[in-house]
């Protein structure tokens, strides 16, 4: 009897040490299959292209209309070289970057995968493939504009390649306006004129509608330059901007929302502009918000309403606003095959199949032969986007303003203008108290990141 | 065969160790090891990337004397606990008593009610709820019919953890079936007994439902505390995922979790999360310590 327990418990034990190693082994199968391509097909020795065969994960944020062209383009990568083997993973906008950084923490994050504006806050952490080695051999830079090659090299090393430009600006629901009998705002326009043009939006439509969504997060950055301000300055580390720079602007959309042309807190939280499916842009009940300008076809594919972009409100110094990188790509640090990574970094940008499949959908392409493939066959949205974003170039060269990347911390740093926002908007707290602590948060958050 | 009381005990133990094997496989292998991990990570700065760095106490020091964000989860989630446990609890022995009157098809019946438990922690109830408790969702509109107007349940930073609540509240099935099961024990004889004497149904109730079911209630208050403290997923997708609007939704396992993934403080989440289980740990020993004063177990071991 005690034998044959002591036996029971030897063959539990050793299910124990199995379970318990059986975690470690499971990176390993992708190196398996790796010397048996070499020994099947070993021909071509001479292609430039190894015959061995490789895997890549690749992982991006996004709807599902995202999803099919990009996977439609990663099918046409796998079938122009058979020996690399594709896999994609997508997330929401929202759940993304929390996925990415476990993932990263844990060593297990895709091979390639899309940064943001955040891209800073992956750079300074050391996790991006550094890409320079690849430029002229696997990587062909040489058509993409010099601004975005800038715009992808931090700290001296190209670390991100953009795969889209967009240029922000307010996207104005005309059929709001004809029902208000209020003429489409021209660019040039101030923002007391955007005040008015709210309120009187909001008067003339009746209850339910309004005139804008409060945008003050989304349009901190651009209003702060336009005041010859900035969020953070990447040079010195060190904020860009006074408390009082940052009260000027809130107070701006507490007056504004006084008056009623705003939608109201409760509103913008059920329905947040980011998400073109929940937007009321798209439901006619706000005529007018701050959109990245290739979600104009998202929101427009949503609406009969025929939608078009304005540049911003002026400031004294300008708009605010550049045609920069909305997004673009990046290598893990730790991949197994930078190579391969960057022959697909390489064909999204620059394989014209490609461009047609992914469209503007991040933003107009970054090489300027796709831009003019593109150009050729646009549709009415597409034209409506490049004669913006054309129009915010012009400006720019007479009024020139730095790209904005994210500050360091920015998801917290989002999260506590958010919250001030409302804090004011619910009336929780005076404007004035709320930018204080806001401020100092900020400060907090910008040096614990750096 | 005279066997001694000793090996027998012996063998009798390895019996208990040999079944318990899965669970301790379990607590060494997943649980302890990386709880040992965050309490180590909880006293460094580690931003999830690179190597974490010592801080000693820091994070502790700066969790009770500069965060305003964790003294509002915590005040959020000890209300969320205090209306939702005695709420769900309530309603599950009001349904269990209800149950327990002999209709029949009573197990049917115990299964629909339970179902909720089962899908409660999913995400897609939660999504359900959202649509449910909208501006313009189903509640609003029948409160129209009354020509009430409904506020924006899940949108308003007032409303939104009552959505919640309710929710909780809607899972009471786990803890009515085992209400259920503790009314069967009750010997029918103490009811025929206050019968005879012309006690009132009310008066049965407090008198012997009761004290003979307080046993199944102080098990069921400690599991669902303890569950309620870990609430997560209705925080996370009710709400905006960013404990929004106005950290209205900004539970505690809502605001440990943004810390250490989103933040890129897993230090600090760490040093959260071990104030957490000391919280709930403290929690339970009380509700452990009060018990002697009110769980009756009916064989006059009191002072055991």
């Amino acid at each position: 009897m005690k034998k044959r327990m002591l036996v029971i418990l030897l063959a539990a034990l050793m299910l124990v040490a199995t379970a318990c190693s059986g975690g470690t082994g499971t990176g390993a199968p992708g190196t398996g299959g790796t010397n048996g391509g070499t020994g099947s097909t070993g021909e071509n020795e001479g292609d430039n292209t190894s015959s061995e065969q490789v895997e890549l994960r690749v992982m991006w944020w996004g709807d599902q209309k995202r999803a099919d062209r990009t996977n439609q383009v990663l099918e046409l990568f796998t079938k122009k070289y058979p020996n690399i083997k594709v896999m994609g993973e997508f997330a929401p906008a929202t759940g993304y970057f929390d996925k990415l950084n476990t993932q990263l923490a844990s060593g297990t994050a895709a091979d390639i995968f899309f940064l943001g504006g955040n891209v800073v806050d992956y750079a300074n952490k050391g996790v991006l493939l550094e890409l320079d080695p690849y430029v002229g051999k696997e990587l062909d830079l040489s058509d993409m504009d010099e601004t975005m090659v800038k715009y992808g090299t931090l700290g001296g090393k190209l670390l991100h390649v953009s795969a889209g430009a967009n240029a922000r600006g307010i996207v104005v629901n005309t059929k709001l306006f004809e029902q208000a009998g209020i003429p489409v705002p021209q660019d040039g326009w101030n923002w007391d004129d955007y005040a008015r043009i709210s309120k009187e939006l909001s008067g003339k439509l009746g209850k339910g509608v309004y005139g804008t969504y409060n945008f003050t997060v989304d349009g901190m950055d651009i209003a702060l330059k336009q005041n010859g301000a900035q969020l953070y300055n990447m040079e010195e580390g060190k904020p860009g901007f006074q408390e009082a720079d940052a009260l000027k602007w809130f107070k701006y959309w507490e007056s504004t929302t006084a008056s009623g042309g705003v939608v109201t807190p409760e509103l913008a939280v059920s329905n947040p502009p980011g998400d073109p499916s929940k937007s009321l842009i798209v439901t006619g009940k706000v005529a007018m918000s701050l959109i990245p300008s290739n979600q104009l076809a998202a929101h427009q594919s949503l609406t009969e309403d025929p939608l078009t972009m304005v540049q911003l409100p002026r400031g004294p110094k300008g708009t605010g606003v550049v045609f920069e990188s909305s997004q673009g790509l990046s290598g893990y640090a730790k991949t197994k095959h930078p190579k391969e990574v960057a022959m697909l970094i390489n064909f999204f940008i620059n394989d014209s199949e490609a461009a047609k499949i992914l469209g503007n959908d991040r933003g107009v392409p970054v090489t300027s032969k796709n831009r003019a493939l593109l150009e050729g066959e646009a549709s009415d949205v597409d034209k409506i986007v490049y004669d913006y974003t054309s129009r915010v170039s012009e400006a720019t060269k007479t009024e020139p303003f730095s790209v904005s990347y994210n500050p360091p911390g920015f998801a917290e740093f989002s999260k506590l203008a958010e919250t001030t926002v409302q804090e004011i908007g619910f009336g929780r707290k005076k404007v004035e108290q709320a930018v204080k602590d806001f401020y100092n948060g900020t400060l907090t958050i910008f040096e614990s990141n750096q | 065969m005279g066997t001694s009381r000793k090996s027998l005990a012996r063998e009798q133990n390895a019996t208990a160790y040999l079944f318990l094997l899965p669970w301790l496989i379990g607590f060494f292998c997943l649980t302890a090891g990386p709880m040992l991990g965050s309490l180590y990570l909880s006293l460094t700065k580690y931003n999830l990337l690179s190597p974490p760095t010592w801080l000693g106490l820091d994070n502790y020091v700066q969790i009770f004397t500069q965060d305003d964000t964790f003294s509002g989860s915590l005040m959020l989630t000890f209300k969320y606990v205090f209306i939702s446990v005695p709420l769900r609890l309530a309603f599950a022995l009001l349904v269990a008593v209800a149950l327990n009157k002999g209709i029949r098809a009573l197990g049917i019946y115990r299964t629909i009610y339970y179902i909720p438990s089962l899908l409660g922690g999913s995400v897609a109830i939660a999504i359900v709820w959202r649509q449910i408790f909208d501006g313009t969702g189903v509640v609003n509109k029948a409160l129209s019919l009354f020509g009430i107007q409904g506020p924006s349940w899940i949108s308003h930073p007032d409303y939104i953890v009552h959505t919640i609540v309710t929710l909780s509240v809607w899972q009471f099935g786990s803890a009515m079936v085992i209400f259920l099961a503790g009314l069967k024990q009750i010997p029918a004889d103490l009811y025929e007994a206050a019968e005879v004497d012309g006690a009132r149904k009310r008066n049965q109730f407090f008198s012997i439902t009761l004290p003979m079911l307080s046993p199944v209630i102080f098990f069921n208050l400690i599991m669902s505390v303890i569950h309620s403290f870990q609430a997560f997923t209705p925080a996370f997708v009710i709400g905006d995922g960013r404990g929004g609007p106005l950290d209205a939704t900004m539970f505690y396992t809502l605001y440990l979790y943004l810390k250490g993934f989103s933040f890129f403080d897993m230090g600090y989440a760490s040093a959260l999360a071990w104030i957490m289980l000391l919280i709930i740990g403290v929690l339970t020993a009380v509700i452990f310590v009060t018990s002697k004063y009110w769980v009756f177990y009916g064989d006059n071991k009191d002072g055991r």
